[in-house]
């Protein structure tokens, strides 16, 4: 199959990570060849150096975008998931793409600072960080994502399924049933059932 | 209730399939008394023949209904499929269908849909609404979204089908786990229809399509045992549909109702093997002595089927072993096509009243990955897909077997339906949206 990016986009402690490797794991199950660029890990490496500047943030998307972009168009799934919180930046990421899904992983902020999984929130809040998206820096949310997944109304699962889903009605990922939704015993119940009723 | 949106009363619509119901059937049940409500209400509006996909089977033909779109765009060609790069065969999901659903549609509208007893959407996933799987599910657990109606269905005592393995060979059974299905399928309707919004309803009864695959000689011969047990189910059907008539009428026009089958059926006398036709004239090779399956057949091997009768061509690039030529294809159905419609049971009678070319049925992205020949036996000749049956015809193993032609479809509103045209499944789910607004 072709490659494409899938950009997870959304403010801090949403569940893009979350959500971005469990999409990995199923898209790995299904046989694609799949890359994470973790926003968190590639300014560990990619980015190193970067702040949170406006002006360091859209050069931190565009190395995102630009890595994902070659690795796309070499039949690979690029998995973004950073917050990328400006719509401009997005949209020429997008632009460079062919095959371009980007989800919307969205939550209340209220709900992210009772989260705050990191205590990244409180650090913001209390001043020690600076430019925190969400708490003194702002994110443009997307106006026509592919997909949005609600966090603080949905399990991981169900934002997981939406997500998959769509790639697969988009035919960007096959079925699960090129691998199989069932397990061996399952198989043999369908067999079973199906020859009661001599379909097969 | 009708939903109100912005004070506009939305428009709801109540659709009940009977699967494997043929049109003579429900028109002869109607007319000997048996189906009174039904036929009052049939009364009301217009009833016509339909057609079904290709292969006639459930899969298939509910994913049209529920897509609107032909195999070669939903890309569920069957119960079974082959894995890719193998010979063996995989159980296509509803995660296979490939389209969206007309319950998405009318989620997209604002709208919610109730889903009750649905094949092929196994295992459910998230839909605008209410989904419980019909066949194949095998695990309740995975077959319902949302998940908080599980405790709802147990208190019911619902379950998604009969033991089909005990009700086969065992007619008093069948007759008792039918009776109780039913009523645990309108326990639960009645249960959601109270508590869910909904503007799309939609519950299907396949006790229908056990009775007349286990049953068919009980409705065909006066005499049989089981001859009244099975009209007595089709007067609890009737109740049925009456019951859900009148609950629909109690809060809206009820102008939006409809029935459907996704099949006809006819009485079976003989199975018939389509691999072994192939073999015996040479299409169709095996490694070894007596093939277990599929994967034991050779390279030279020019084309193979699959349940119910469908005929693919061995090609290069597509399967593994295959090595006919793409500029050879058309050539090789044509031969098939003639092969097919000459074939005679032995004494004569010919086996195959039409083969259709995939190309005459299947439009869309993923029609190059069903079947290329598509075979409609004569009424009482099964076809299958079973690998290393001695003969051509074998003895019948079920009672009942299903028609291509012969399914219907009822709408009260008669402007939905145009009657100077024949009638195919896959406009059905359209004409019902458009009664409720609902556009592609």
């Amino acid at each position: 199959m072709k490659g494409f990016t899938l950009w997870f986009t959304g403010l801090p402690c949403s569940g893009k990570s979350t959500l971005a490797r469990r999409v990995e794991e199923i898209l790995l199950e299904r046989g694609m060849n799949v890359e994470v660029l973790d926003g968190d890990e590639v300014r560990e490496h990619l980015s190193k150096g970067l702040g949170y500047s406006k002006e360091d943030r859209d050069t931190n998307i565009r190395r995102i975008g630009y890595v994902a972009k070659l690795l796309s168009r070499n039949s690979v799934v690029a998995i973004g998931a950073a917050i990328s919180p400006y719509k401009a930046i997005r949209n020429e990421v997008r632009n460079w793409h062919e095959r371009f899904v980007e989800v919307y992983v969205k939550a209340p902020v209220d709900e992210l600072k009772e989260r705050d999984i990191k205590g990244m929130y409180k650090k913001a809040l209390a001043g020690e960080i600076k430019h925190f998206t969400g708490v003194d820096d702002p994110y443009e949310p997307p106006e026509n994502p592919e997909v949005i997944v609600e966090t603080d109304k949905e399990s991981v699962e169900e934002s997981v399924n939406k997500i998959v889903r769509t790639l697969e009605l988009m035919n960007y990922i096959p079925g699960a049933g090129a691998g199989s939704d069932y397990s061996e015993e399952e198989e043999e119940e369908i067999k079973a059932r199906l020859k009661d009723l001599g379909y097969i | 209730m009708a939903i109100k949106l912005f004070g506009r009363k939305r428009k709801k619509a109540c659709v009940v399939g009977l699967d494997g119901v043929p049109c003579t059937l429900l028109q002869s049940m109607m007319e000997k008394g048996v189906m009174p409500r039904t036929a009052a209400i049939v009364s009301r509006g217009t009833l016509r023949p339909m057609t079904v996909t290709l292969p006639e089977i459930s899969s298939v033909s509910w994913s049209t209904f529920m897509t609107g779109k032909n195999p070669g765009e939903h890309g569920i060609f069957g119960f079974t499929d082959l894995k890719e790069g193998s010979y063996d065969l995989r159980f296509p999901s509803f995660r296979d269908l490939k389209t969206e659903t007309i319950w998405d549609l009318v989620g997209k509208t604002g709208g919610r849909s109730v889903v009750i007893n649905q094949p092929s959407t196994y295992p459910a996933r998230e839909i605008p609404g209410v989904l419980i799987s019909g066949f194949v599910s095998i695990d309740i657990d995975k077959a319902v979204y949302p998940k908080s109606y599980l405790a709802m269905l147990a208190r019911n005592g619902y379950t998604i089908d009969v033991d089909t393995a005990k009700c086969r060979d065992n007619p008093q059974r069948l007759f008792s786990d039918l009776g109780a299905l039913l009523e645990a399928r309108k326990r639960v309707l009645d249960e959601i229809w109270g508590t869910e919004p909904w503007s799309f309803m939609e519950v299907v009864l396949t006790g229908t399509d056990r009775l007349h695959h286990f049953a068919w000689d009980a409705y065909e011969d006066e005499s049989h045992p089981h001859h009244s047990d099975f009209f007595d189910y089709y007067r609890k059907v009737d109740a049925f549909i009456g019951h859900v008539f009148d609950k629909f009428q109690r809060e809206d026009s009820a102008e939006n109702f409809f029935l459907l089958s996704d099949h006809g059926f006819c009485g079976a006398k003989k199975e018939v093997y389509i691999n072994t036709i192939l073999q015996t004239h040479g299409y169709l090779t095996f490694d070894g002595a007596g093939p277990a399956s599929l994967s034991a057949i050779t390279g030279d091997s020019k084309a193979f089927a699959l349940d119910p009768a469908r005929v693919y061509i061995h090609q290069r690039g597509r399967y593994t072993k295959g090595r006919v030529e793409e500029k050879d294809v058309a050539g090789l159905k044509r031969e098939l096509t003639q092969l097919f419609e000459s074939v005679t049971d032995g004494s004569g009678q010919k086996i195959v009243r039409r083969v259709f070319d995939a190309a005459e049925v299947y439009t869309g992205p993923h029609a190059a990955e069903g079947p290329e020949l598509l075979l409609i036996p004569h009424n009482g000749y099964d076809m299958k897909g079973k690998v290393g049956a001695p003969f051509v015809v074998g003895e019948r193993r079920l009672q009942g077997m299903h028609t291509w032609d012969n399914a219907f479809f009822f709408a009260l509103r008669e402007d939905l339906v145009d009657p100077s045209k024949d009638l195919e499944i896959v406009e059905v789910p359209w004409m019902i949206l458009r009664s409720i607004d609902v556009g592609p």
